[in-house]
């Protein structure tokens, strides 16, 4: 194959622009957060709570004090390691029974009730995880029936079945139901921290109140806050994008 | 390999529980041989595809069964295989993708794969197509995908369950001729369900005409027209004609009944 550098630069070119485009619709969320800041500076400048509300000056004091001291750093790891390992277990755990509760109805009969049960369970840290239950064995029975008797007609049967078939169509919907225990879990993480851990930024959180360091408690606020948008939109929303735009679904935002 | 001989005996079908019984089928006999092209032709709710999914084991008979060369059928196997009416290809797969799944649960190797695969594509003219992805294509498009997957796993019985009742007219009589040449090619029995009287009659050798629900055969028509057959050839026009006479004085019969169920 011949060299040609000036298309290669043109392919270039474009590939970056369209990497730009891909994130055009990050333009008017850029827009709100600058204008809430500004909304936030003003209302901090008119005094009207005092020192109980920082300005974001103060805040973004804070987090860089935080920042030097690398409290926040460490803050972070802990907690995205807890959520990693606790996220990891219960995706296996979940898919497992998922998979049992959908191949044995009986069994998926049975089990039915605790796992309703599991959800008022007075201890907040259960509630992911039978979330994930609950989504995937839902996400799993969407899958169309003719799938499955086209697939088990070619001889597909049992595990096999359930890993080229089953799993691959209710892709969209599991990664749905991922979405949804991500979301329980980040929430429960944070508050299980406050009351528990000796590190992470639910513990940071706690720590900067009892100071009191109100300017402290507002930046970790938002550490959390960007941390739980950056998780949504780059794992959930683009692999849901990908995996619906591969079947010719329109993406749903 | 040849096409098997296909026997279905008292062959009956009803679902669900004790309270709300519906019977899709009842007794139900036919023999056909080897490498012969049957279709069958009835009105909605005749149990058609009941019919072809007790063949093909995807569905138990509740009385009578099924014998392939003399076995009995038990279960799905890829000797038996279904296209359906919405062809129910996989999404998540491109063409090839599609077409090779049977051959991947086989565990057929790879080269041996890609070989047959691109040998079905050609024969449903679709090889420029191997990556396409499922929504990309049309209604017709899909079938020869449908069929293709289908034919390379050589089946000995090819069911079809009223597989191009979704196609414009124009592409429904060029599917027509492409299942017929297909069918000549690989010599293999076809079952083939319609609720078009035209379609069954220009298709098959013989024409298995079911009554309403329950389904039973009314009649069993030989096509006096030899292949290649058009719409047009006396013998399908008398079978056209016949089909239509006995499905209208079923449903007549069947009007006059007083309602089983509800």
């Amino acid at each position: 194959m011949v060299e040609q550098p000036a298309q290669d630069a043109a392919v270039k070119r474009r590939r970056e622009r369209s990497l730009a485009w891909e994130f055009r619709h990050l333009i008017p969320m850029v827009a709100i957060a600058i204008s809430a800041i500004a909304i936030w500076e003003l209302i901090f400048r008119s005094g009207v709570w005092g020192f109980l509300f920082p300005g974001p000056t103060q805040v973004a004091r804070a987090l860089v004090d935080f920042w030097n001291s690398t409290r926040l750093v460490r803050a972070i790891v802990a907690t995205l390691r807890r959520l990693a390992v606790g996220f990891l277990i219960s995706l296996v755990l979940g898919a497992l029974l998922a998979f049992l509760m959908v191949r044995f109805t009986t069994f998926g009969k049975g089990i039915q009730p605790y796992i309703l049960g599991l959800q008022t369970f007075p201890s907040i840290a259960w509630v992911p995880l039978s979330l994930i239950w609950f989504g995937f064995s839902d996400a799993l029975r969407t899958v169309p029936p003719v799938y499955l008797q086209a697939a088990r007609n070619m001889g597909s049967d049992g595990m096999d079945l359930i890993l080229r078939v089953t799993v691959p169509a209710a892709l969209p919907h599991l990664i749905s139901a991922a979405k949804v225990g991500w979301s329980f879990a980040w929430r429960s993480l944070i508050g299980a921290e406050i009351i528990f851990a000796t590190v992470g930024l639910g513990f940071l959180l706690n720590a900067s109140a009892s100071v009191p360091d109100i300017a402290g408690v507002m930046g970790v606020m938002l550490v959390i806050l960007v941390i739980g948008i950056v998780v949504d939109q780059l794992a959930f929303t683009k692999t849901q994008e990908w995996a619906s735009r591969r079947r010719g679904l329109r993406p749903r935002r | 390999m040849k096409g098997a001989d296909l026997k279905l005996v008292m062959l009956g079908k009803r679902f669900g529980g004790n309270a709300g019984q519906t019977e899709a089928l009842r007794d139900v006999n036919l023999e056909i041989r080897g490498g012969e092209f049957v279709t069958i032709v009835g009105p909605s709710g005749c149990g058609k595809s009941t019919l072809l999914s007790l063949v093909a084991g995807l569905e138990e008979p509740t009385t009578g069964w099924v014998a392939m060369d003399g076995h009995r059928v038990h279960g799905p196997g890829a000797d038996r295989i279904v296209v359906f009416q919405d062809a129910a290809l996989f999404p998540w797969l491109d063409v090839t993708g599609n077409v090779e799944f049977g051959l991947r649960v086989a565990g057929v190797p790879r080269k041996d794969r890609q070989q047959r695969v691109l040998e079905h594509l050609e024969m449903v003219q679709l090889e420029k197509f191997a990556h396409a992805r499922v929504h990309e294509l049309s209604g017709g498009m899909k079938q020869r995908v449908a069929l293709a997957r289908a034919l390379v796993l050589r089946p000995r019985v090819l069911l079809m369950d009223e597989p191009f009742a979704a196609l414009d007219v124009q592409i429904r009589e060029e599917m027509q001729s492409v299942v017929q040449d297909l069918w000549v090619r690989s010599g293999t029995t076809t079952l083939f369900v319609t609720h078009d009287v035209r379609e069954a009659a220009v298709l098959g050798d013989r024409i298995v005409v079911l009554s309403h629900r329950p389904g039973t055969v009314s009649a069993i028509l030989e096509n006096g027209a030899r292949r290649p057959r058009t719409l047009n050839d006396a013998g399908v026009v008398e079978a056209i004609r016949r089909s239509n006479e006995i499905l209208k004085a079923e449903v007549q019969w069947s009007s006059n009944q007083p309602k089983m169920q509800l």
